[in-house]
């Protein structure tokens, strides 16, 4: 039984592995093979590079500004976000003037205020931010207004017949009761913080990790290209699987079960 | 019928209400002279230069490039993203192959691969459509795959029970009920193909309105860039709720997606 169940697994890896394994061998393969194009680098030589780059700090100085600018956008937003999704969960005014606002802004582009923004704020790290404040504001703000909202009805009167005032009730029933949709705002929200970043940083920037992906196509130096690509994926998936966990010790004693639920 | 047009009239107020405050507010700053106005036209330039715009053509064309684009993307998208939803949830091996490559790939910004899209299939078009079609596959497979994966099973036992062949099952039983999660997929998606075709119009580019928007800044004409956010949000809008109408359309059974419009999760 247990041999089975053993098989099974190394089976099911195997699998998930053929069509990642198979890309990186068909690469090491025809690499600097006659008629391929240059931009076809040995994976052996990327990971190389990429030591390399980490090793003599090269890349560490771009990613450290890279992360920066995003996790400064993203709390930004974040905090907005939520703020304002609360309160107007709780303000009937508050929703009358953002619900609408946020429901018609949400499928806009906010990137497309990225060559004004400029123009306002310069091309240094403050437009970044504010722009990626800008987008990881609209998901965190709709799914805590939602969240909040959706707060079972009868826990808000069992509270209130116990004899709990109006912060508490907010406190302790109607927070809890957004909190698991407030993280699903704000996974979207990530995602999103780092497209823009990423944008922000190829159009005008001389730091960060777009700026050294365009800088380095630009001198054909596909290593590190491939580098700085791998090194902005791997942040954006740390990210997400850190902002997991912490949803997870903060639901795990409120929601045993949404808890496990990635 | 006259409380109806009354009722109808006051949403439509009460939605219109918070983007007239902002459009003062902006007024405001613009003619108070405490920003340049340079930065912050008045509306009436904006609005002014957005109808020329439109009457010359200019704009309609950039318009016309940015959504064939973004629309190509993501029908690319659409077709992939429910094909492989519905295998990974249908087929075993199928799901052992593809389900890590997009548990792992969701948080991963796909847009850093624009680079290699480019030297792939070159500055035009065709690099812009696949970027925006890997982009909005993620989403759409991966709502599919849970979609169906919820189906229960006694609904397909019942089917098969009743003499239905695959395809029957597939058409009148898993696509039915995996709909609404399909479709909430897709309005995820439809944001992210505009999202991506103005970013990627915004490097190297000569047609488009992510171009039309950096041109116009750069040439310190604030008012036309202004213009040509409006026919982004403009865009982007229509396509949302054209979206929610076909969504409406095709599940008349579930309650309307248009009002609490954005219930978007993962």
């Amino acid at each position: 039984m247990m041999a089975r169940q053993f098989g099974f697994t190394a089976l099911r890896w195997a699998a998930g592995l053929t069509l990642p394994v198979a890309l990186l061998v068909a690469m090491q393969l025809t690499a600097g093979q006659e008629g391929m194009p240059r931009y076809v680098v040995a994976p052996t030589d990327i990971a190389a590079t990429l030591w390399q780059l980490l090793t003599n700090g090269d890349l560490v100085g771009d990613a450290l500004g890279s992360i920066s600018r995003s996790y400064s956008g993203f709390v930004l937003g974040a905090v907005f976000g939520v703020a304002i999704g609360l309160l107007s969960a709780v303000w009937r005014q508050a929703q009358a003037f953002f619900d609408p606002l946020v429901s018609t802004l949400y499928p806009v582009p906010k990137i497309a205020l990225l060559p004004v923004i400029i123009t306002w704020l310069g091309f240094g790290d403050v437009s970044k931010i504010v722009l990626i404040s800008l987008a990881v504001f609209f998901p965190t703000f709709i799914n805590t207004l939602y969240g909040a909202r959706s707060t079972p009805v009868n826990l808000v009167w069992a509270a209130r017949n116990m004899g709990a005032n109006r912060f508490y009730i907010f406190w302790h029933v109607v927070l809890p009761a957004a909190l698991p949709q407030i993280f699903t705002g704000l996974r979207s929200g990530l995602a999103l913080s780092f497209v823009v970043l990423f944008a922000t940083e190829m159009v005008g920037s001389h730091n960060g990790l777009g700026d050294m992906i365009i800088r380095a196509e630009e001198a054909m130096r596909y290593d590190w290209m491939y580098a700085a690509i791998l090194t902005i994926g791997l942040l954006g998936f740390l990210s997400d699987r850190a902002l997991l966990v912490i949803r997870r010790k903060l639901l795990a004693n409120k929601y045993p079960g949404e808890a496990r639920r990635t | 019928m006259r409380q109806r047009i009354l009722s109808a009239v006051r949403r439509m107020l009460a939605t219109l209400y918070p983007l007239a405050v902002l459009a003062a507010i902006w007024e405001l700053l613009s003619r108070s002279g405490w920003v340049s106005p340079r930065l912050m036209p008045p509306l009436e330039k904006i609005f002014s230069a957005l109808f020329a715009d439109i009457a010359n053509g200019e704009l309609l064309f950039h318009t016309g490039v940015s959504f064939t684009r973004a629309l190509s993307g993501f029908g690319l998208a659409v077709v992939v993203g429910i094909i492989l939803g519905v295998l990974m949830a249908r087929v075993r091996w199928f799901e052992w192959m593809f389900e890590p490559i997009f548990s792992f790939g969701y948080p991963v910004p796909k847009i850093a691969l624009y680079p290699v899209f480019i030297l792939l299939l070159g500055f035009g078009s065709s690099s812009k459509i696949a970027l925006i079609a890997l982009e909005c596959t993620f989403p759409i497979a991966v709502n599919t795959y849970f979609g169906i994966r919820a189906v229960a099973p006694r609904f397909i036992w019942s089917a098969q029970n009743m003499g239905a062949g695959p395809a029957r099952i597939f058409f009148k039983v898993l696509l039915p009920a995996a709909l609404p999660s399909i479709m909430s997929g897709l309005r995820v998606a439809l944001p992210l193909s505009m999202v991506i075709v103005v970013i990627t119009e915004m490097i190297g580019e000569s047609a488009g309105l992510g171009y039309y928007i950096s041109y116009a800044s750069a040439s310190f004409m604030y008012a036309s860039s202004y213009a040509g956010v409006i026919a982004i949000a403009l865009v982007g809008f229509l396509m949302d709720r054209t979206l929610v109408l076909i969504r409406d359309r095709l599940l008349f059974w579930e309650p309307s997606g248009g009002a609490q419009a954005s219930k978007l999760s993962y």
